[in-house]
């Protein structure tokens, strides 16, 4: 038992130095090339180094899990940073809200619809029987 | 001790904003909105500034950019099922990311008609940090840019799947795609509770979008400017 939580830790002691080091590497290839933010690129070597066996995803998989279930909460302080713009919420408050209520869900139901479109498609065709698809 | 002391006191909230939603099972509850409107007005009773809130919650901010980095695993388990629908979800974001700009744009100019604000609208549905980029090098307004960016994230992580569903779009890849182009990292974050594949197609879309409008943003809004006589 206290083998098991042994291991454990050390799983989660190996991805979050794994995630650091794919951070890291985004934070060098940003200031390199410019263009996307680090945690982008991060994002996208992470995945690579997946891909290549290069990061266990066995290892990392409990904790990444974990984490994604969590990070809503990152988000709070920067949310918390409308009450910077109160003059701006005072003059065109309603409109703007307005305009990014119409347009956010004029593009969800654009791309929603279309790749569910896509996808039912796709899978009537005979020769596109994909068995990863049920996974 | 301060910072710890307020990064945990904006936990402790938003944890129990988590269990209160739990326990309701409504939607509209959305923890991370409520804590947001919880914290404004604790700040707001106590005066406390923004600046050092923001300050003492730095821990998060960096958190936020490991976890951004923790959504390749979703990524990297969906990507042999994605490999098949690369070229249609590129030529589908290309497209999304079009109708965002234009849209936003063209609405802001007939009811707003600031050209500021209009750029910085066209630019909310991405990641900040390239919106802000881009609202830099087109004299938008950052202030406009940064607001909407927020408020666009919590339309589509609190009512993106509700939406969908209204609309007939149950599939979790066109689910995890619209939100991602539409909702950038914070619709993400939360839909990615649901399943890996909401996971997965969200930052997929996440990462193509920032991309699709770092590249075409910057032709595309001076030749509407251009447009309005701007």
């Amino acid at each position: 038992m206290t083998k098991i939580i042994k291991h454990q830790w050390i799983n989660i002691a190996y991805a979050i130095v794994s995630l650091l080091i794919c951070l890291g590497l985004g934070y060098g290839i940003s200031a390199i090339t410019g263009g996307l933010p680090p945690s982008l690129y991060g994002m996208a070597i992470l995945t690579l180094s997946l891909q290549l066996k290069w990061i266990s995803a066995e290892r990392i998989s409990v904790f990444t899990t974990w984490a994604i279930r969590h990070m809503g909460v990152c988000f709070v302080p920067a949310g918390v940073g409308i009450i910077e713009h109160k003059q701006l919420i005072q003059q065109h408050g309603l409109a703007i809200v307005a305009i990014t209520f119409v347009t956010t869900f004029l593009v969800l139901t654009f791309v929603g619809l279309i790749y569910q479109k896509h996808e039912e498609k796709s899978q009537t065709k005979p020769t596109n029987n994909d068995t990863s698809r049920h996974s | 001790m301060l910072i710890a002391l307020t990064c945990i006191l904006t936990i402790l909230t938003y944890q129990s904003f988590v269990k209160l939603q739990a326990k309701l099972n409504k939607v509209w509850l959305n923890p991370m909105l409520l804590t947001i409107l919880f914290l404004i007005l604790g700040l707001y009773n106590f005066q406390i500034d923004y600046e050092f809130y923001d300050n003492n919650t730095e821990p998060l901010n960096f958190l936020l950019e490991l976890s951004v980095v923790t959504l390749g695993f979703p990524l990297y388990q969906q990507l042999h099922a994605m490999k098949k629908q690369w070229k249609v979800i590129v030529l589908l974001l290309i497209l999304a990311s079009l109708l965002a700009i234009i849209s936003s744009f063209a609405l802001t100019w007939i009811i707003i008609s600031q050209q500021e604000i209009a750029i910085s609208l066209s630019l909310k549905s991405i990641t900040t940090p390239i919106a802000i980029a881009i609202t830099e090098q087109l004299n938008g307004n950052i202030a406009v840019t940064a607001f909407t960016i927020i408020i666009a994230g919590l339309f589509g992580a609190i009512w993106g799947i509700k939406w969908l569903t209204l609309l007939g779009v149950n599939s979790a890849n066109a689910q995890g795609l619209a939100i991602g182009t539409a909702s950038h990292a914070l619709g993400t974050a939360t839909i990615s509770q649901i399943s890996y594949q909401h996971a997965a197609y969200s930052s997929l879309a996440l990462i193509l979008s920032a991309s699709v409008t770092a590249i075409i943003g910057p032709v595309l809004i001076p030749i509407m400017i251009n447009l309005i006589g701007g």
